[in-house]
């Protein structure tokens, strides 16, 4: 779900969003809050209701996080039409966010359990959370419902054809800008709701984002950058062969077996598992 | 004539005279994370540190403690370049710090050969004081200290056969294991497996997954940062390796761990058995002064770490190295050298001719309990 956030915006915006990482952190911390300061206390929802509640709140705080910086910091800096400023404050607003968090809550690890995370599934030898279980029916569900969005709807056509061709799009009639900002709405809220699933799975920190963003970037790039069938599928493949690698190999070695596949990815194909096509390229 | 004369005859006096007391200062640069994974290393050391400037009202002596913290972010190219900084603008006459192994091997060299004393308090590499420098100064147990009491409570205590090691992937966490598997080796036991991971590995199923196909595993020494250790004990617990997940194997830790854990992570800690240099419940008086005047500054329901403890008595044996003379970086290393039987918090301590704190008197084990309270083994 962090991946696909990744790749939308390349797909429309053409650029790297380097404070991806730092929008789950938030989504995360979102959830967190919601879940242990407000459903349950102020509200008296019980465990499982307080904890979908966080999710819809993570949801909600990605896409206003999402919203507030493309109009306070990367809109400004497209109009210019500079593609290396809006790149380069990416990372300014990663540094930013990460440090406003650090000033926030501090760098001692909050413990955040959810009622899915104390369930255990077990068949067999085999055994899994329900965390992980809810993570993979909930990522399922976003991508099916994003695909739909992009497929058949009017919005999801014209953001299409905005990172077909932007120019044209707007001589269509289409606000290329509002669909830049719905773009990174989307991606944010798919960060917030990342986080938010992945909180009770991550250590969480300020910069808890940061661990899962290099193998994003990494699953990204070996599906095909801009492309999200190409995503979903490194995504499954990077996770299957993670698991065989500490199963087979050692867990020490999985980062080396991830980007020995990345290097070979583009040594071979380095347009990724699914070759970007400009006409479907979201 | 006559008046011009003695006005600069009152500035010289003025000069010599500033400079003087400008002079009697003791400059202690501070190198901690403050940003990253480990920053609550940071954190917690400044508190400590903080709270030991205020009860000495940072002047010894008639030596005023001036006291530079920088983050080093448990990187050791962050750490030397802090390091270099911090030597050419400060000019400490002391540097304690780094928290983090890899971090205090860079920052070693550079200090040795700037000949200022490095004065440690979390590292466990045993690199840093086997490497031969001779202003290298730690009051953390090494890797060894900790590892070979580790392997007799796990052969004697608990009667294990087999162990498999858990450890991240630093000179830190590849030491204690290394230190753990040789001598549990050497007594007939039997290592099922080493398994290191990187640090921002968060989802230890797999592993879990792993040790439980392994057969049966009686002791698993863990050695990670805390964040990292309680995702891997409540997988170990799901998997029902553990006594907290109705397992039989138990968890065994080193000193790395800050008081708190149990309560992070919850049932899963159950029977999990560590050393704990620094425990709050302690009945010597030092120990127990410090925990009330932490308490007064930080808050009644604040329970002060080792971290906290350890930063707070470095300050407090730079402190008595200038109570015993020193002035400056080669008089405090003298005066560490020779010190022994220094009670601070966290025990007693006796520099060895390495540097190593070789005082374990009151390192001991305690035992997770049901109501993640904790239980003291013997030594």
């Amino acid at each position: 779900m962090v991946a696909l956030g990744l790749t939308l915006i390349y797909g429309v915006l053409n650029q790297i969003n380097f404070a991806h990482a730092d929008f789950v952190t938030v989504g995360a911390f979102a959830a967190y809050f919601t879940v242990t300061r407000f459903a349950t206390k102020v509200l008296g929802i019980p465990d499982t209701g307080a904890y979908l509640l966080s999710i819809v709140v993570a949801l909600g705080v990605g896409a206003l996080l999402g919203l507030a910086v493309n109009a306070a910091v990367f809109a400004p800096l497209r109009e210019r039409g500079d593609e290396l400023r809006p790149l380069i404050a990416t990372i300014g607003v990663s540094v930013l966010l990460e440090n406003a968090q650090l000033w926030l809550f501090g760098p001692i690890p909050y413990q955040f359990d959810s009622p899915f995370s104390r369930e255990t599934i077990r068949l067999g030898k085999i055994f899994f959370s329900m965390q992980s279980v809810l993570v993979v029916a909930l990522s399922a569900a976003s991508i099916a419902a994003l695909y739909a969005f992009m497929k058949f709807t009017f919005l999801g056509k014209a953001l299409r054809a905005v990172a077909q061709d932007r120019e044209t799009a707007g001589l269509m009639g289409i606000n290329p800008n509002l669909l830049i900002a719905l773009t990174i709405v989307i991606a944010s809220a798919l960060a917030g709701v990342g986080g938010a699933l992945l909180g009770p799975v991550l250590v969480l920190t300020p910069f808890a984002g940061a661990t899962v963003i290099v193998k994003s970037f990494a699953i990204v790039i070996i599906g095909g950058f801009g492309n999200m069938q190409g995503t979903i599928i490194a995504g499954i493949l990077v996770g299957i062969i993670e698991a065989f690698t500490v199963q087979y190999l050692g867990s020490g070695v999985i980062d080396l077996v991830v980007f020995v596949l990345l290097l070979v990815m583009l040594v071979v194909k380095p347009t990724g598992l699914i070759a970007e096509r400009k006409e479907e390229n979201v | 004539m006559k008046q011009v004369l003695k006005a600069a005859v009152f500035a010289f006096a003025c000069a010599v005279f500033g400079a003087q007391a400008q002079d009697r200062v003791i400059r202690i640069g501070v190198l901690m994370p403050i940003s990253g994974p480990a920053s609550y290393f940071g954190v917690m050391g400044k508190e400590g540190i903080d709270l030991a400037l205020e009860q000495l009202k940072s002047t010894v002596n008639g030596y005023r403690l001036q006291v530079q913290a920088e983050d080093s972010a448990c990187s050791p190219l962050q750490a030397t370049n802090t390091v270099k900084r911090v030597l050419d603008q400060f000019k400490p006459h002391i540097v304690i710090g780094e928290e983090c192994s890899d971090a205090s091997l860079a920052i070693a060299p550079i200090l040795d050969e700037a000949k200022v004393p490095m004065l440690n308090a979390g590292s466990v590499t045993m690199k840093l004081t086997e490497s031969g420098y001779k202003y290298v100064f730690r009051i953390f147990p090494n890797a060894e200290q900790q590892s070979g009491p580790l392997v007799k409570v796990a052969m004697n205590t608990l009667k294990a056969k087999t162990a498999v090691i858990l450890h991240e992937k630093t000179n830190a966490g590849a030491d204690n294991a290394e230190g753990f598997r040789k001598p549990f080796e050497a007594a007939g036991g039997k290592v099922l497996a080493v398994i290191d991971f990187g640090r921002d590995v968060n989802d230890f199923t797999a592993i879990a997954t792993r040790i439980a196909s392994l057969g049966k595993v009686d002791v698993l020494p863990t050695f990670a940062l805390e964040g990292q250790t309680v995702r891997l004990s409540q997988a170990l617990a799901q998997a029902r390796i553990v006594k907290g997940g109705g397992g039989t194997a138990v968890q065994m830790g080193s000193i790395w761990l800050p008081y708190g854990y149990d309560q992070k992570a919850g049932q899963a800690s159950e029977g999990y058995v560590r050393i704990v240099q620094f425990d709050p419940t302690e009945s010597r008086k030092m120990v127990q002064d410090f925990v009330k005047a932490f308490k007064a500054k930080y808050g009644a329901d604040k329970v002060p770490t080792h971290i906290n403890a350890h930063a707070y008595d470095a300050v407090m044996l730079v402190a008595e190295a200038v109570r015993r003379g020193a002035t400056d970086s080669e008089s405090i290393r003298d005066r560490l050298s020779k010190m022994k039987d220094v009670e601070v918090t966290t025990g007693k301590i006796t520099f060895d001719a390495k540097g190593q704190n070789s005082d374990l008197s009151v390192v001991h084990f305690v035992e997770t309990q049901k109501d993640l309270s904790w239980k003291g083994l013997r030594w």
